[in-house]
């Protein structure tokens, strides 16, 4: 029974926040489109005119190519993410939810790197890879190669960010994965024990088809939450060197507010929104497709 | 026989993957007790040989930038964010987890699109927007307001969850003894649903300590500037001054380490909580 006086209560409590969100998430997203569209740098952004220019940012940002290589480096970093942190925390997640001593508090400390202040990471990591870093003094006296300059260096700028956002994503690859192992039934396993099935047979066969609802979510999830690096980039590589790893947030953050360019700032945000928007829409209908067949 | 080797076995595997999975949070702090000399020594020292806490005690005494002041700043800011989340997300969590109205479940799509959404994709017209309401400038206001709005779908989404599970029959009988709805709600939902307040309130307050991107950007004085900040400043212009930096860097954790010792337990619902369908 719904009742009018409930109804209202409902929208009352909702509402605020909602508002909030609208005001301070939902028009700012609208507001890019416009922005976008216009010619706002640092001489106009109070007053003055702000000419309209079409889709004249959108071709100049093209036509200049920053952003495509920002867009090539912002996949290439998210999807060796995700690859990495699923391995990685597919292994954490079957070593700690045997049953050892430590086992549970071992698995509670792995969640500190996701708790940290990306700011803080970044810089860790930085100090690490720096020239006369903790890796390379460890690479030279083991003899393992020789002296990289990790962070100037295009491609090992790149693995060095990939390493430091995989550390971030482990734990929470780790935690979804735990969480989908102990949904598997244990007699399964010991049926196939006694039709003779070993254990990596039992991984390929058993444990990765049935933590497939896990392991969508976990793609999904590690997209959007990967995708949208930014302070990890501007404190470890500021994008550089030359752009190696320059990524769509930080090229869209560097034209607003290091070079005062705010429309193609913007213009830059909605090319990253309209993908975000895709991977999202096929969550959706993920999670839709799985409600179904699982109802 | 199985059972006996995987009785030490597997906690010394545990022990030492967690020993290397650790090992950035450790060099950060070994880091900040080395005297300058020692930090680019070759072979590196595993731990320090001789302590110095010179870069702590340098920074209180406010000689470079000031790393408590720094503190204070991501305190105010992040307290104000959870100030701001928490009151708002409560009541909205409350109405989406107990009351069924037309367009609720397009609410809960909207707070949980916009969880998704990262700050950088906003900033823009966030800072025309702020420009334009005064709110650019020697103010935390615009930083508060920017992250409050990382913690309130979070929190909505969450303590829904919580909501929804408590049982009707809890209102019902509250009615019976002639509580009214704001009674019901502060004398028995609320206690009841108070480890989720908790977690909401630590996250929210996380999300805004570890804020970066709006605090650098609306905030024009440097010395209101939050410690993240602070830390991409040092990181630009003193880079060779490893152990402040890194002592800054410490000092910046100490609040997320406390709060993983209080709250572990409720860490792993907080992660999740992306992942749980609406």
């Amino acid at each position: 029974m719904l009742s009018r006086q409930n109804k209202i209560t409902g929208y009352v409590l909702v509402l605020p926040a909602l508002f909030y969100m609208l005001f301070f998430v939902g028009y700012p997203i609208i507001d890019n489109i416009r922005l976008s569209l216009l010619d706002v740098n640092v001489m106009n952004v109070s007053h003055g005119e702000q000419p309209f220019v079409g889709l004249g940012n959108y071709k100049e940002l093209f036509e200049e190519g920053v952003l495509v290589t920002s867009i090539v480096n912002t996949l290439i970093y998210t999807v060796a993410c995700i690859v990495l942190q699923f391995i990685i925390g597919l292994a954490f997640a079957l070593l700690f939810s045997k049953t050892f001593r430590f086992a549970q508090r071992l698995r509670g400390l792995v969640m500190i790197s996701w708790l940290l202040p990306a700011t803080i990471t970044a810089m860790m990591y930085k100090f690490m890879f720096s020239g006369d870093g903790v890796v390379n003094d460890s690479i030279t006296h083991l003899h393992l190669g020789s002296h990289i300059d990790w962070l100037v260096t295009p491609v090992p700028a790149m693995i060095t960010l990939i390493i430091a956002n995989t550390w971030i994503g482990i734990p929470f690859n780790m935690i979804l994965l735990t969480t989908g192992l102990t949904t598997i039934p244990k007699d399964i396993y010991e049926s196939a024990s006694i039709d003779g099935a070993n254990a990596l047979q039992k991984f390929w066969r058993l444990t990765l088809p049935l933590l497939k609802p896990a392991i969508y979510s976990l793609l999904v999830l590690g997209f959007i939450y990967t995708f949208k690096v930014f302070e990890l980039v501007l404190i470890a590589t500021h994008g550089g060197p030359v752009n190696a790893t320059q990524m769509m947030s930080t090229y869209a953050y560097k034209l607003s507010f290091e070079l005062f360019k705010f429309s193609q700032g913007a213009a830059a945000a909605n090319v990253m929104f309209v993908i975000l928007f895709i991977v999202g829409i096929l969550y959706l209908w993920m999670v839709r497709r799985e409600e179904v067949s699982s109802s | 026989m199985k059972k006996r080797y995987s009785a030490w076995l597997l906690p010394i595997l545990g022990i030492a993957v967690m020993i290397v999975f650790l090992f950035p949070l450790y060099w950060m702090i070994v880091t900040s007790l080395k005297p300058e000399g020692e930090i680019f020594q070759t072979p590196v020292t595993w731990y320090p040989h001789t302590i110095d806490i010179k870069s702590y005690t340098e920074q209180l005494s406010g000689s470079s930038y000031n790393i408590w002041n720094g503190f204070k700043n991501s305190a105010i800011i992040a307290l104000g964010s959870l100030v701001i989340a928490t009151v708002l997300a409560i009541p909205a969590s409350y109405g989406l987890g107990r009351y069924k109205f037309p367009g609720s479940h397009i609410f809960l799509l909207l707070f949980l699109v916009t969880q998704m959404l990262p700050a950088s994709l906003i900033l823009t017209p966030l800072f025309i927007l702020f420009k334009h309401l005064g709110l650019i400038g020697p103010t935390y206001w615009s930083t508060i307001l920017a992250n409050a709005t990382m913690g309130i779908p979070f929190s909505v989404v969450t303590l829904r969850t919580y909501f929804a599970g408590l049982p009707k029959e809890l209102e019902e009988s509250a009615k019976i003894d002639g509580c009214g709805t704001i009674r019901t709600f502060f004398r028995i939902m609320l206690p009841i649903a108070m480890p989720g307040v908790v977690v909401v309130m630590v996250f929210s307050f996380l999300f805004a300590w570890g804020d970066l991107i709006y605090g650098m950007t609306f905030i024009s004085k440097e010395s209101m500037r939050p410690i993240t900040a602070g830390i991409y400043t040092f990181l630009g212009f003193q880079s060779t001054s490893w152990n402040n930096t890194m002592a800054f860097g410490t000092v910046s954790i100490i609040p997320v380490v406390l709060i993983f010792i209080f709250v572990q337990k409720y860490i792993v619902s907080g992660l999740t909580n992306g992942a749980v369908k609406g």
